[in-house]
């Protein structure tokens, strides 16, 4: 009985065929969920970079060290505009190609799905009041100030668990009859809280490297005026604060990158055996792209190292282009774990993939029922 | 009953739709599109006639625009889909693979609206002299991409009610191209900017002291007036007269008010926006707060009703002649009646109706066909068993739900065995008495006992 209301959880898939190939829509879910999860990830990690920066200012009673913060909650505020709208379509996706699984996981969790809706509100608005009130709330009332940024935050890096709850539930068919809700979820379901980890260091990564893309560009926009003969306000200091931001988040993202490799090793520890060996040399292609990766995250760390000792050209874009293709490895692996996670199950429960058009009355038909049922009516 | 599903008991599944598609709808025509349009064609008016104050308006209500967009706007838009997706996933799944593609490009289109405003909320200050009017163009971009967002989403909306040829030949674009397209995407174009109008005089009224500045505002905001008020009178018959009669006979009916009051209170908002619109015409300098207080609410409420009786008008189906309001599709009545609507459940653990599960079984089904609408205890007297049922019994509701569909056609069939229908009967009767706490278990054991007695 238990075995039986086990497999039956899976759901027929919608009567409506997918509107396309699937394999040309997994190529869209992984790319659109990369640039989602990289505006993301900026968001969470600048924004708690940010309270951070301002505590760190306000012991030292560093102005510079402020500026730092207050420049990271101001592109907080931005880059999480752009993370939502980039969200529609890995979630159009995911629902077109995986409703069985996903709308099922979905609902498993509804409530604290649906708390997505006004956590986000409350932590988006708290970000607006974090970076608008800045400057007013400077002196008596920063302590308050900090405050208002570190509820933002902690909202930010709470919401991220609703995320994988759903999507590593969606993995799992066979344990959906005994699970018991959100918070049930985070300890019932495997790889949750390695999964989490793995994206809470990524995302202080990916803002590391922002920190250190913008900073640069805005010391050259200084450079550029000066050279047109333009005086910049308060010269020395913003200087002083690039420098140091750059410095910043070179070391944000050589720290946690170097942490990747035990919280990587760890999550794949937590997959179930067959699914882990499938990466440990069964199959070509995800052997291929962990060993990869593991390799760029070690060159990736080599170039960081180069790039903290000679800001040049060459060194940072030489940091991009690894980070950009350990992104993409990162977003494909993830996007193979599911599948093979779900192979079996897509086999037994197929999608529907082809159009089948419903019979139609004719109009003469109609009519025939209509005069029956004015006879019926007599 | 494919997905596991969710109960709001108080508040009503429903509802919790309705509240967040509300908050979007207000946002996303008012603000995102009308407070655009508003705000840009103030910017030039400023530009034209050199008024910096005018300007510095524009810049205020964008900042406003950028905070209310990216959180609420934005939140409760992807929120209809983790709310539908909760509540409706029959539907929002069926939906989302009829309309695939208009969503994708819907993506496109957000993230360069998003783009935009941020360009323009952030370059106020550092785009000066002639850089200005690139400003001004990045605003007019803004208004189009606004206003397309509504273009794509008008499809789908309206393709719920009037899907035209789409049941014969699911194509997408006859969905998307169907009978009601034009005329709505027409009405809520005019809605937006009237909404937005509304919206905007209250908080301008009480917050700019500059009485000048003020009437500069408002000359501006009755130009719109002036083109809004009679296109959504014109454009809301041309709606009106494309929708299915069935349909139509609905309206008064889904608003839940007698067709007296309906008359009179259309009537009176209908006056009062006339009002408006002249007075501001008329004497911009002298707006009074009284009137922008009344237009404000009286435009959310004509809103918010507009989007419940178009939600609600299209009962008994969710989309139309495909799938019914409580996720039941159309084309499987007659499976689910043969075979059972519990053993095509994927969700529910029961897949018989027994006697010794009768009443858990009736939960199942209850929790499959009614919570979409219906609710046991909740607030909506008229959509609540505890108060519809009284003084009925089992047997005389289980045959009043067979014709269910037949005495009132906006509720969509009872699908199932008569083992199904009569376990709902029993789970409606016993919950209606008793609360949604009452044991199933023991309940079942009783009739037994009363059984066996007899």
């Amino acid at each position: 009985m238990v075995l039986q209301t086990m497999t039956n959880l899976i759901p027929d898939d919608i009567t409506l065929a997918i509107p396309g190939n699937v394999g040309f829509f997994e190529v869209l879910i992984v790319v659109s969920f990369i640039l989602h999860i990289l505006f993301v990830n900026i968001t969470i990690g600048s924004s708690v970079l940010a309270v951070g920066k301002e505590i760190q200012g306000m012991s030292k009673k560093d102005r510079k060290i402020d500026r730092i913060a207050q420049q990271l909650a101001d592109h907080t505020s931005i880059m999480k505009s752009i993370a939502v709208v980039l969200g529609i379509a890995p979630l159009l996706l995911i629902s077109v190609i995986y409703t069985q699984y996903f709308y099922s996981s979905t609902n498993l969790i509804g409530k604290a799905w649906l708390s997505l809706i006004a956590l986000l509100i409350t932590a988006f608005l708290i970000l607006y009041l974090y970076k608008f009130t800045w400057e007013k709330m400077r002196g008596g009332s920063k302590a308050l100030h900090v405050l208002i940024g570190a509820t933002g935050s902690l909202i930010l890096l709470f919401v991220p668990l609703i995320f994988i709850v759903n999507v590593v539930s969606m993995l799992y068919p066979t344990m959906w009859a005994g699970s018991e809700g959100f918070f049930h979820s985070l300890t019932y379901y495997p790889q949750i809280w390695q999964r989490y980890f793995h994206f809470i260091l990524a995302s202080f990564a990916t803002s590391g490297i922002y920190l250190y893309f913008y900073n640069r560009r805005a010391e050259k926009k200084i450079e550029r005026l000066l050279k047109e003969g333009e005086t910049v306000e308060d010269e020395a200091e913003k200087r002083e604060v690039h420098k140091m931001s750059k410095r910043l988040g070179i070391q944000t993202m050589f720290w946690t990158t170097a942490l990747q490799l035990v919280a990587g090793t760890a999550l794949l520890m937590s997959f179930e055996k067959e699914v882990m060996m499938l990466y440990m040399g069964e199959d070509a292609l995800l052997t291929g792209l962990l060993l990869g990766s593991i390799l760029l995250t070690l060159v990736l760390l080599f170039f960081l190292y180069k790039l903290g000792k000679t800001d040049s050209k060459g060194n940072f874009n030489a940091v991009i282009i690894t980070f950009v293709i350990i992104l993409v490895f990162m977003g494909w692996m993830r996007h193979e774990l599911r599948e093979s996670y779900l192979h079996d199950y897509i086999e037994a429960n197929p999608r529907t993939t082809e159009k089948v058009l419903p019979v139609v009355e004719t109009e003469d038909d109609e009519e025939g029922l209509e005069v029956e049922l004015e006879e019926d009516a007599k | 009953m494919n997905y596991p599903v969710i109960e709001f008991p108080w508040l009503g599944n429903g509802m919790i739709i309705a509240i967040i598609a509300i908050i979007h709808v207000i946002v996303s025509h008012g603000v995102a599109i009308g407070m655009t349009v508003l705000m840009v064609s103030l910017e030039y008016q400023g530009l034209k006639t050199n008024n910096e104050k005018l300007i510095n308006v524009a810049k205020t209500i964008s900042k406003w625009v950028l905070i209310i967009t990216t959180t609420v706007g934005a939140m409760t838009g992807v929120g209809i889909w983790l709310v539908t997706s909760v509540i409706q996933p029959d539907s929002i799944g069926s939906l989302l693979r009829i309309f695939f593609w208009a969503w994708f490009a819907e993506w496109i289109v957000f993230i360069t609206e998003v783009v935009l405003l941020i360009i323009y909320y952030y370059t106020w200050d550092t785009w000066k002299g002639a850089k200005r009017k690139i400003h001004f163009r990045i605003g007019v971009t803004l208004s189009i991409f606004g206003w397309l967002t509504a273009m794509i989403i008008t499809g789908i909306l309206s393709a719920k009610l009037t899907p035209g040829k789409w049941t014969e030949t699911l194509s997408f674009w006859n969905a998307f191209l169907n009978p009601t397209y034009i005329p709505s995407l027409a009405f809520r174009t005019f809605i937006a900017i009237l909404l937005a109008v509304s919206l905007i005089s209250l908080p301008i009224r009480l917050l700019i002291k500059d009485k000048e500045v003020r009437r500069d505002v408002f000359k501006v905001f009755s130009f719109w007036n002036a083109l809004t008020v009679p296109g959504v009178l014109i454009t809301g018959i041309w709606y009106l007269l494309s929708i299915p009669d069935e349909a139509k006979d609905l309206i008064i009916w889904s608003t839940g008010m007698p067709e007296n009051i309906f008359n009179m209170l259309h009537v009176l908002g209908l006056a009062l926006f006339l009002i408006f619109a002249l007075w501001m015409a008329i004497k911009p300098e002298r707006v009074p707060v009284i009137l922008t207080i009344a237009i404000f609410f009286t435009s959310i409420a004509f809103i918010g009703e507009f989007e419940g009786v178009r939600e609600s008008v299209r009962k008994p189906y969710i989309i139309y002649d495909y799938l019914y309001a409580n996720g039941v599709e159309a084309a499987k009545v007659e499976k689910f009646n043969e075979e059972g609507y519990l053993a095509n459940s994927a969700a529910s653990p029961i897949k018989e109706v027994t006697a010794e599960n009768q009443l858990e079984a009736g939960r199942e089904l209850y929790k499959g066909q009614c919570i979409a609408c219906h609710t046991v205890e909740g607030w909506r007297t008229k959509r609540n068993f505890g108060d519809r049922l009284e003084g009925w019994d089992e047997a005389a509701l289980s045959g009043y739900i067979s014709t269910l569909h037949e005495t009132r056609p906006f509720m969509p069939p009872f699908v199932g065995t008569d083992d199904e229908r009569d376990a709902l009967a029993a789970y409606l009767i016993k919950v209606s008495n008793e609360g949604l706490d009452a044991d199933l278990t023991q309940g079942s054991k009783e009739k037994d006992d009363e059984k066996e007695e007899q």
